[in-house]
């Protein structure tokens, strides 16, 4: 394929992706059951007190009995802060965790079931720098086996003796 | 999602089974492993914000939507695009490795029993989760650097190729 046409496809792909950014911004809080954080942020929890909803939360303090939950809208506002009771796993402050139960009040939150995302702030990083690892592993690789054709601006393998490989033969003009 | 670790062995211990059937070449590897990662190429935010994107764009913008099967098909065309010639072959190895992603992150933990909506845009749909794991649990990168160091020597000293 020449560079033309590839580059041509390449921006109606991009443009594609970036109109799939926008539409899934714009559908994602009517189709997501629950309350995102944008909703809590607007109308405060009111309204959904008595639901069951799920909420993702940073933990920001860790009781007897209780945790205090900060719930966040898309750009790391603090939407509502909520005191979660019932939590059976062990969570320190910084932590994030998923919670499942009714909202009893506009600043109470009973859970039924919890995940612990991250148990404490060494695991979001533990989280960040194995997947570092993974992507240096994964482009390492990839370019042990390709390289860059400067001509044409695009990569091909790297031409070894034990792998001869037909180009892919075009019958349409 | 899994760390991306976990990913990228997974995707490279299943194209080594799948060569027990079929050979694949090593480049060929090297782009499923490339597209077991693109489902997380939305973690771009830790450096540009969603904020910055619809600022720049003046529309609502989530850059999540790279992380759904709509997202990374679209994503598996345009690395289709950078390579000088076998494109089909490169989109199905990209969307092998994405879709790999999508399914070991299909199994994660939700507290509420459905996992994330991954399907999108066939489908807003949440499918029951076993909510398996959690990402940040080193047991899953144990339990990936297990299955991929066994199945590598399986493949060194059991497996006759051609």
């Amino acid at each position: 394929m020449c560079l033309a046409s590839r580059i041509t496809i390449t921006i109606i792909l991009l443009t594609t992706l970036g109109g799939l950014c926008v539409h899934y911004d714009t559908t994602y809080d009517e189709n997501w059951p629950h309350p995102p954080g944008e909703q809590l942020q607007k109308q405060s929890p009111e309204p959904f007190v008595g639901e069951r909803v799920l909420l993702f939360g940073e933990v920001q303090t860790v009781n007897a009995d209780a945790i205090t939950i900060h719930v966040t809208d898309d750009n790391d506002n603090v939407a509502a802060e909520l005191e979660v009771t019932g939590i059976e796993d062990h969570v320190k402050p910084g932590g994030v965790v998923q919670v499942y139960g009714v909202l009893e009040s506009k600043t109470k939150l009973h859970a039924e079931q919890t995940v612990v995302v991250n148990r404490d702030p060494s695991a979001t990083i533990y989280k960040l720098g194995v997947s570092v690892a993974g992507l240096l592993l994964a482009v390492a690789y990839f370019f042990r086996q390709w390289q860059i054709d400067f001509q044409k601006l695009a990569f091909k393998p790297r031409t070894t003796k034990h792998d001869p490989e037909p180009e892919e033969v075009h019958h349409r003009g | 999602m899994a760390d991306l670790l976990t990913h990228v062995l997974l995707a490279y211990a299943g194209c080594t089974i799948l060569n027990w059937y079929r050979p694949i070449p090593t480049h060929w590897i090297s782009v499923t492993m490339i597209g077991s990662i693109l489902p997380d190429l939305n973690r771009v935010t830790l450096i540009v914000t969603n904020r910055t994107f619809e600022a720049f764009l003046d529309v609502p913008f989530d850059i999540d939507a790279l992380s759904t099967l709509g997202g990374t098909v679209i994503l598996a065309g345009i690395g289709s695009m950078v390579v000088t010639n076998q494109h089909r072959r490169t989109f199905a190895a990209l969307l092998a490795g994405a879709l790999s992603h999508h399914f070991i992150d299909g199994v994660k933990a939700y507290a509420d029993g459905a996992a994330g909506t991954w399907l999108y845009p066939i489908t807003w749909a949440r499918h029951p989760t076993p909510s398996l794991y959690v990402s940040s649990d080193p047991a899953v990168l144990t339990v990936a650097i297990s299955v991929t160091v066994t199945v590598l020597v399986i493949d060194r000293y059991a497996i006759q190729t051609a």
